[in-house]
């Protein structure tokens, strides 16, 4: 497929990762800071955080006022400038795919186009004024039906592996930071019993990754920092974990590499295999309360590397009509 | 008895008028739908019946349906002015433009004929230059105008195909006579908006739809695909055709879109594509991909920014030595311009003669060309009956309608064409046929005129129908999307309709 296809495919997704896990955060915040004692920094600033825009979002808010709910809400939700706000991000995500309509199914198209015509509609402001939980709900269950509608819809081919290895590498690093700014709120210190501020801080955690029931369901499991974290590190099945994106991207990976001894892709893959083998020596026990910030941030580094490297191997590859490696070869044939 | 109503019902059928009352024709005009008596036309009859028994109110609400489904589908076009680079939605109509078959299949003849004809003029201006050396059409308007591209003479296209898709404009005169306006081969555009169009008939009046056997459309787009295979310079199993636009920033991005989709090739901007040992290549994701050939929706200037304009960013440097190379097709082929030119159009019917030897089958509208003396001089004493136009421009740009103009700008264009004759025809002005037209209250006569399309690879095939494009402005004579028009479906009946 054309490389540039490609990019779109993979960002399309991406900026959709983004939407999703953005809502699924803000509402989680939304009843959790009902529901706990926090000073005012601790409810709202965390989450410019977790999208990384913390210097953004201090730059242009009066220092007064960076703290305001409504401030982060509207600027992490409507904020143009904000380049990862929910309206940036689904309408880069339409964008995206209004350049790519003749590799997309009309049924995606529609779907996102609607989700964006919705969000610009002067009624969803008024839902998003009178009941934010149903705002937040509607837009996470919008981007469901993307992920359903492209499955059902499109052929399962290259520019399909494409938009998932988006989507599991975007889903890699939001469960990383959520992850890691969480552990931030809690703060340092020997962990063994929760306060109940904790523990809700904790499930909060788990509930930005749609993970409580999961959670639950391995029976080893009690609500404790080092479970948590061990849980979004590393359950090889639940769909929101690091592990399990990381090996869901080998595997997407590993379809659209070109095959025949080709190079392109050798380089994705073998950071990929990297940052797998990083996560799966963690030890959370050891190192929540202590070195786990450390570590994640090393991650979501690492994340940012592969999708570099991706970009190199597959979306920007050199105009020449042979790969390098086989001109070379010619070269030194005609040496000899 | 049943329970009240909590609403009085908005509006009851009965006292609904019906859709095509009070509707009156203008005089000196030929009406699509009705004759000068306001007796509906033959062909027109099941049509009124079907769209009057919805009633007003029904029409009204799928009317708003019909737009809705633009929006939601996308269908739209860009508009450059706009700062958020919005999208809208081309206007449309739902009543549709009715053609009988027995009149359609003479236009057909005719536009097949004319693009013949203008195939072999380019072939030949491009080639031996033998209507010009016969003094057919004069030396010095060809080779001295700004479309004529010294650069592809010689070069013959694969397949020896230069107009691979053209869009006709006509417009029906007083007596209902179809007549060229003007020729358009090198990227026209619109033809999206006819197989949208269609699809949103359908799904707004299927019972309408149903009842009244129109000539299907759909078969634009696997017609359009056969013809670029047609003309594959050499087989290559590896080798592929794409569509190559300028990117979504263009105007007409959706079309483009549309048609890479619906052919089931890529869609490429110039950035993708890159020349190496004079073959195309795309960059895929599995390595360079050979591709032979290229409907390109970029115009000649920008193609190569090794051999026109250097500062283009939107084509893809080597791209003429491949093409002179032989080793790929471009659809439209290069140099094209010199035959849609305004100031050869004139010429046309003497191309016709001249290469078939058959008296032309569709009239055209009688032009002055202002490069002859005396033509000028009529021009220039007759501003005010006249429609002026620059030869250079299109979109209903450096245009004068006389009969519309004030006087101020009357003198202006009697210096530019004084300055300039070479730059400017005249015609007069046509009676555009007008359509029954919704205008939000109620049906009134509109201005069209038609664009077929006709698709070449190693024959002719022309689109049943084609856009209809309706000046929504009352009195206005311009159908341009840019300038107020909108367009409406056009349904060629079987003839057992007619």
């Amino acid at each position: 497929m054309i490389s540039r296809v490609a990019e779109s495919c993979f960002w399309l997704n991406r900026h959709l990762e983004r939407v999703e896990s953005l809502a699924r955060l803000l509402d989680v915040n939304f009843a959790f800071q009902l529901d706990v004692t926090l000073p005012e920094a601790e409810r709202w600033l965390p989450l410019v955080v977790v999208v990384g825009q913390e210097a953004d979002y201090r730059s242009r808010v009066p220092a007064s006022q960076v703290d305001r709910a409504e401030r982060v809400q509207s600027y992490l939700v409507w904020d143009e400038k904000n380049p990862v706000s929910i309206v940036s991000a689904l309408g880069w995500a339409r964008e995206n795919a209004r350049t790519i309509r003749e590799t997309i199914s009309l049924e995606m198209w529609e779907t996102l186009n609607s989700a964006w015509l919705w969000l610009e509609r002067k009624s969803t402001r008024n839902l998003y004024d009178r009941d934010r939980h149903a705002f937040y709900v509607s837009l996470r269950d919008r981007c469901f039906l993307f992920h359903g509608v492209a499955q059902a819809t499109m052929l399962h081919e290259d520019p399909f592996e494409f938009m998932r290895l988006g989507t599991a590498l975007e889903r890699a690093s939001q469960t990383a930071r959520i992850l890691d700014v969480k552990h931030h709120s809690v703060g340092p210190g020997e962990r063994g019993v929760e306060t109940p501020a904790e523990a809700a801080q904790w499930l909060a955690a788990l509930r930005s990754c749609s993970g409580v029931e999961p959670f639950y369901k391995r029976p080893e499991n009690t609500l404790s920092g080092a479970a948590v974290a061990r849980f979004l590190l590393f359950d090889p099945v639940f769909p929101r974990s690091v592990r399990h994106n990381l090996l869901r991207a080998r595997n997407f990976l590993g379809l659209v590499r070109p095959g025949d001894g080709s190079p392109v892709g050798e380089r994705s893959e073998r950071l990929l295999a990297r940052t797998l083998e990083h996560v799966e020596a963690l030890d959370p026990q050891a190192q929540v309360g202590k070195t786990l910030h450390e570590t994640l941030t090393r991650t979501v580094g690492e994340l940012a590397a592969i999708c570099e490297a991706i970009h190199d191997e597959f979306f920007d590859p050199a105009p020449v009509a042979e790969p390098q490696s086989q001109r070379q070869t010619g070269q030194s044939q005609t040496q000899t | 008895m049943s329970p009240t109503p909590k609403r009085p019902r908005r509006e009851s059928r009965r006292s609904d008028p019906a859709l095509f009352a009070g509707y009156k024709p203008l005089s000196g005009t030929f009406d699509e739908y009705f004759d000068p008596t306001r007796a509906p036309r033959s062909e027109a009859h099941r049509v009124i019946d079907l769209l009057e028994a919805l009633g007003r109110a029904e029409f009204r609400s799928r009317q708003q349906l019909a737009n809705a489904t633009f929006l939601q589908s996308g269908i739209t076009f860009s508009v450059y002015s706009d700062q958020r680079g919005a999208e809208r939605i081309f206007p449309f109509d739902l009543i549709p433009r009715l053609v009988p078959g027995d009149v359609w299949a003479r236009v057909r003849a005719g536009l097949e004929q004319r693009i013949q004809a203008l195939n072999l003029f380019l072939a030949d201006v491009y080639g031996p230059q033998r209507i010009l050396a016969e003094g057919i059409v004069p030396k010095a308007l060809v080779l001295g105008a700004k479309s004529y591209e010294k650069k592809v003479r010689g070069i013959v296209p694969p397949g020896g195909v230069h107009v691979h898709i053209a869009g006709i404009d006509l417009i029906r005169d007083p007596e209902g006579e179809f007549l060229v306006l003007e020729d358009n081969v090198r990227t026209p555009s619109g033809v999206s908006y006819v197989l949208e169009n269609r699809g949103v008939m359908k799904k707004v009046f299927p019972r309408v739809f149903g009842n009244a056997r129109v000539d299907p459309v759909e078969e634009y787009t696997t017609r359009l695909r056969e013809a670029l295979d047609a003309v594959a310079p050499a087989p290559d199993e590896d080798a592929s055709t794409v569509v190559l636009t300028p990117g979504p920033f263009n105007s007409a991005y959706f079309e483009h879109s549309f048609l890479a989709r619906r052919m089931g090739v890529p869609l490429v901007e110039g950035g993708d594509l890159f020349v190496d040992g004079d073959k195309v290549y795309a960059k895929t994701t599995l390595g360079p991909q050979r591709v032979d050939v290229i409907y390109r929706r970029i115009d000649d200037g920008f193609l190569d920014p090794e051999a026109f304009r250097p500062d283009s960013a939107l084509g893809v440097p080597g791209l003429m030595r491949a093409y002179a190379a032989g080793n790929v097709a471009l659809a439209n082929a290069v140099g094209n311009g010199v035959a849609d030119d305004k100031g050869i159009y004139p010429f046309v019917p003497e191309m016709i003669r001249f290469y078939l030897s058959e008296e032309p089958k569709l009239g055209q509208v009688p032009t002055y060309v202002c490069a002859r003396d005396e033509d000028c001089r009529y021009v220039v004493d007759h501003v005010g009956e006249l429609v002026i136009k620059a030869v250079n421009e299109a979109g209903g740009y450096g245009m004068l309608i006389g009969p519309q103009s004030k006087k101020k700008q009357r003198a202006e264009f009697r210096a530019k064409v004084l300055a300039n004759p070479r730059n400017y025809i005249a015609q007069p002005r046509i009676e555009l046929s007008t359509c029954p037209t919704w205008t939000g209250r109620g049906v009134a006569p509109r201005r069209v005129d038609l664009r077929p399309y006709i698709v070449s690879g190693r024959k002719s095939w022309v689109l049943p129908g084609g856009l209809t494009r309706v000046a929504l402005v009352e009195g206005s004579y311009v159908v341009n999307s840019s300038q107020g028009g909108g367009s409406k479906d056009t349904w060629v009946l079987g003839e057992e309709h007619s």
